[in-house]
């Protein structure tokens, strides 16, 4: 059974572009579009990895990843930060919250893959 | 979904994202520390350059990250936001707007814009001279030593393969990484030789937490890949364990650096070394007997980690220093996460369906009475009502408000003030005020050229204000809000009016008045709405343009809406639009006149009423009717459309059954309960009237204004598809559109606004009744 | 994930299934610590045929079962490693170390799974 990946981000571009790359890569695939929406996701489903952008609205990735540390399903999930290189400040934060894998934007869908693999393998 | 969509759904989201980032650039300048809308800026920014990454759109990247870089700054409250940065923005904002256009064309970026870009890049890094804020430096490691190339004049090892050393932090686990997942990434690219475990690290049973990592490998590995590479491997690690990566034939110093540096045992480590086929036995011996020499003469022990190993983490000085705590979590466009997006085509086509199923509904509620089964008229009932239910939440979903349009007027406030030198403040109120998608986008024109006439004629410049009496700075009013059945829309200013005088004098030149005559006020007014009428002394380049104030009017008629005026000489001018809240379907009051049928608007109806002979008599052919002492005027449509006078009685009898069961649909004791009191009236009157044939006269009204029209019977409410009139018919005067009864016959839309203006303007100069509502 | 202690064929086991992670490690290593210490015979077995993944964390669960019954003296084998268990043994070269058969065709006559959910 394939691994599943959460994707949570504002641009419903990105989340596209992203997607199909880890599909074509053998993950399956759950989309989200801020952290508010990216919780209800978190229904207890076994999710591999979760990819989080820190600055979106309604619920930013930093309180997105604190919430989710909260469950117990999703405690020890790895999750792979997206961020710019101005955001040295959320990424202390998201240290802070236990973030460790932070991908720079922008990036190519070959790099995202990249990342993904270094934590886990489709 | 293939990458040419993503590509399509990009620029539309950018697109909404630019429109956002202006929105708040343009409040930005009034409330400079507000958090949120510089988040708001720099998000915009943000996402954009982040999915342009992922398509490869380098020209937009590179000048989004420019932007970024300025905007974190921003941001940080390392710089001023002010004037100067709001307006640089907005032409970045323009920019990046041409740059996703040229995206949504194939993604041609010319020379043209490539020079914008870099106008524009280095204007953007003038603002922010001290260069680029406390950044993470991009993650590629800075390169390796050189070990690797050099041929040692030192004993070097033999081994052809690199060493990795991994000791992993006791939280790597519970931050979500798996060490083993690091591992099985290096095969992605190399083969691991020999790889040892290490459980050295493993408490005793009791302290032994599970969730704690105590692991640790001695690698050999074999690839083609460079030092960089390997360290990649373990970015994400990189401050949780401690990493040593050996290039093949490592000088045995390095090693011996290496060994003293990782375990109070090296005897031990250097067993695992010779395990993993790194070292030879020889080798250890030699760095081992190194090592002795060293600490014999005294010699401290090479600091190792920055040379050997690749620990680029951030101070956490730097990190503090930069460190600014972020509220605003929450923003202020929320709940978007529940929005899905819909093609508006497929949205149209739906409506349309709708149309075509409240058709064939009507069709089947008259087959029912005709039938007389009770538990079909029952069905046929239900379905209409669900039909009904239907149609309003279908119309609903094109409802947008109007906000997004009124707030696209900052913008055009904002840069045509400067332009023609005059301060300008824009309110908006009634923004929430929602009406029909198809609407909005067709009334943005007209509202833009209403907008730049009142900052260009409707305001005075800033002496004659002040001589005035006003503050300097002129207001300009956006409101809009729901008033019977219609959206109102206003455009107001607090200039100095319209002047009577002038607009007479000039249309008086132009031949539009006859010198002699004496219109109302109301009828100069709109004088400015006639085909090439200007007023104003000097014709500049905004109002000189093209567009003329007929146009306008001319856009608004189309859209089934009308605009009026209501202006005080001195005080300012507000003009008004009416439109009807949707363009595709409403409800409908049917009646007939001789053989035919016409629908008039069910909103705009208030009352029906009997036309008695007397009433007849008294008007002595004047066309007044005594409403309750008010005087009504009334148009008679059979006149009006010079249909024949008696009907032919076959086909009489014909309407009536049609049309007298229609009426029957009225004894439904639900589901019409916005119209039901008027109803029962009709209903009554209907039966009353129509044995003996005499005259209705249907009261409606419309911006303020009565009228009555006089029809043969009332049929009562009737949900009405519009079909827009062919050509051969638009123009045609009374008639707005046409629809299709259930029983497939043709039933003309009555152009009520059209009607009531035609008599109303006869009544305010006939009898100056009162008008509250000029507009 | 589901672990409960069973005892197929008379020896006393404990049964990993499903997770042998993070997830459940620390769940884990209080009944795998007991079992060793507490079963009734000499041999002792962790039965590892319902394992559907494993990480670090199971590892070195593995690394403190062995090293516990060593300090007990008792006779610990792995039994009937699943795939994924065997996967990370041959990742690291444990095999010979839990001394486990590099194959899970070990007379099982239950398929390993790789996923049971």
């Amino acid at each position: 059974m394939a691994k599943t990946i959460l994707i949570v981000d504002d641009s419903a571009s990105l989340r596209q572009v992203v997607s199909i790359a880890l599909k074509g890569a053998g993950y399956d695939v759950i989309e989200a579009c801020d952290g508010k929406d990216a919780l209800t996701k978190l229904d207890g489903r076994k999710i591999h990895l979760i990819i989080s952008d820190v600055n979106m609205p309604n619920m930013d990735g930093i309180a997105f990843l604190k919430a989710a540390r909260q469950l117990a399903a999703y405690k020890f999930t790895p999750v792979v930060m997206l961020t710019t290189e101005a955001s040295a400040d959320k990424k202390a934060e998201g240290q802070a919250a236990g973030a460790r894998a932070w991908v720079v934007k922008p990036f190519q869908p070959a790099q995202m893959l990249a990342a993904v693999s270094k934590l886990i393998q489709p | 979904m293939n990458l040419d969509e993503a590509l399509k759904t990009f620029v539309i989201e950018s697109r909404e994202l630019l429109e956002g980032m202006e929105d708040a650039l343009l409040r930005i300048e009034q409330s400079p520390g507000d958090a949120d809308l510089i988040n708001a800026v720099f998000r915009a920014a943000h996402t954009i350059k982040g999915s342009a990454g992922l398509f490869g759109l380098d020209p937009v990247v590179e000048f989004t990250h420019n932007a970024e870089n300025v905007l974190a700054r921003a941001r940080a409250g390392e710089l001023p936001i002010n004037a100067e940065f709001v307006a640089l923005f907005l032409e970045v904002c323009d920019h990046m707007r041409t740059l996703v256009d040229r995206v949504a064309n194939g993604g041609d970026f010319d020379v043209e814009v490539s020079d914008r870009s870099h106008e524009l890049v280095v204007r953007l890094q003038a603002f922010s001279p001290a260069g680029i804020p406390a950044e993470q430096k991009p993650m590629l490691p800075s390169s390796s030593p050189d070990v690797v190339a050099e041929t040692a004049d030192e004993a070097s090892t033999e081994t052809g393969d690199w060493h990795i050393s991994l000791r992993f932090g006791r939280s790597v686990l519970k931050n979500g990484m798996d060490p083993l997942a690091f591992l099985r990434y290096l095969t992605t690219f190399g083969t691991i030789v020999r790889i040892v475990t290490l459980f050295d690290d493993l408490p005793e049973t009791d302290a032994f937490d599970a969730e704690e990592c105590y692991l640790g490998f001695e690698i050999s590995y074999r690839t083609d890949a460079d030092k960089a590479a390997i360290e990649g491997a373990f970015e994400f690690v990189r401050d949780d364990a401690q990493i040593r990566i050996l290039p093949p034939h490592s000088k045995i110093s390095e090693y011996v650096d290496f060994i003293q540096s990782m375990s109070p045992d090296e005897i031990k480590l250097g067993e695992i070394l010779i395990r993993c086929g790194t070292l030879t036995q020889n080798e250890l011996d030699t760095a081992l007997r190194t090592q002795a020499e060293e600490e014999a003469a005294g010699e401290a022990h090479h600091p190792i980690g920055e040379v050997l190993v690749a620990q680029r983490t951030v101070s956490p000085a730097v990190v503090d220093a930069a460190l600014q705590k972020q509220k605003a979590l929450k923003e202020n466009r929320g709940g978007d996460s529940s929005m899905i997006r819909v093609n508006a085509d497929k949205l149209d086509e739906h409506i349309n369906l709708i149309g075509e199923l409240i058709i064939a509904s009507a069709g089947i509620d008259l087959s029912a009475i005709k039938s007389g089964i009770p538990e079909l008229l029952e069905a046929a009932s239900v379905m209409k009502r669900l039909v009904e239910n239907v149609r309003d939440s279908a119309l609903q979903l094109r409802m947008v408000q109007i906000g997004a349009t009124f707030n696209k007027f900052q913008r055009v406030v904002r840069d045509v003030s400067k332009e023609i030198g005059k301060e300008i403040r824009l309110e908006i109120s009634g923004a929430e005020t929602e009406l029909d998608k198809t609407v909005i986008e067709k009334i943005s024109d007209p509202l833009t050229h209403l907008v730049r006439n009142s900052m260009d004629h409707g305001i005075e410049s800033a002496d004659v204000r002040l001589a005035r009496g006003k503050p300097a700075y002129g207001t300009l009013r956006l409101n809009a809000y729901h008033d019977s059945g219609s959206i109102v829309i206003e455009v107001s200013d607090d200039g100095g009016g319209l002047n009577r005088e002038r607009i007479l004098a000039k249309a008086i030149e132009r031949g539009l008045v006859k010198p002699d005559e004496l219109p109302s006020d109301d009828d100069v007014y709109n004088l400015i709405f006639e085909p090439g009428f200007s007023t104003a002394e000097q014709i500049n380049n905004l109002s000189g343009r093209g567009v003329g104030m007929d146009v306008v009017r001319r856009n608004i008629k189309d859209l089934r809406g009308s605009i009026d005026i209501e202006t005080t000489a001195g005080q300012g001018s507000t003009m008004r639009i009416r439109l009807p809240l949707t363009l595709a379907i409403i409800d409908g009051f049917l009646v007939g006149v001789g053989n035919s049928s016409f629908i008039v608007p069910l909103e705009m109806v208030v009352e029906c009423v009997e036309l008695t002979q007397e009433e007849v008599d008294a008007s002595h052919g004047r066309q007044h009717l005594n409403l309750r002492g008010e005087v009504l005027p009334f148009i008679r449509l059979k006149e009006l459309f010079d249909l024949p006078d008696v009907p032919p009685p076959a086909e009489n009898e014909d309407d009536d059954d049609d049309f007298g069961l229609g009426n029957a649909d009225g004894t439904r004791d639900e589901g019409t309960s916005t119209a039901n009191a008027r109803y029962e009236v009709d209903e009554e009157l209907a039966f009353l009237l129509q044995p003996v044939k005499r005259e209705n006269v249907v009261v409606v009204t419309y911006a303020g204004k009565r009228a009555g029209l006089v029809v043969d019977e009332l049929l009562g409410e009737h949900q009405t598809v519009i079909r827009p009139l062919g050509a051969v018919f638009n123009g045609m005067e009374g008639i707005s559109g046409f629809t299709i009864l259930g029983t497939g016959r043709v039933a003309l839309i009555l152009d009520v606004p059209g009607l009531v203006r035609r008599v109303a303007s006869d009544d305010v100069r006939k009898n100056r009744a009162p008008s509250t509502h000029r507009g | 994930m589901e672990n409960r202690i069973t005892s197929p064929g008379g020896t006393p086991a404990f049964a990993v299934e499903g997770e042998f992670t993070i997830f459940s490690a620390a769940a884990l290593k209080p009944e795998i610590v007991a079992a060793v210490r507490n079963a009734a015979g000499q041999a002792v077995e962790i039965d590892l045929a319902q394992v559907s993944e494993i990480d670090s964390a199971g590892l070195q669960l593995m690394a403190l079962a062995k090293r516990e019954a060593a300090a007990a003296g008792r006779d610990l084998s792995f039994v009937r490693p699943s795939a994924a268990v065997l996967d990370v043994l041959a990742l690291c070269d444990l095999a010979s170390f839990f001394d486990v058969p590099a194959s899970s065709d070990n007379g099982d006559p239950r398929p390993a799974q790789r996923d049971p959910s």
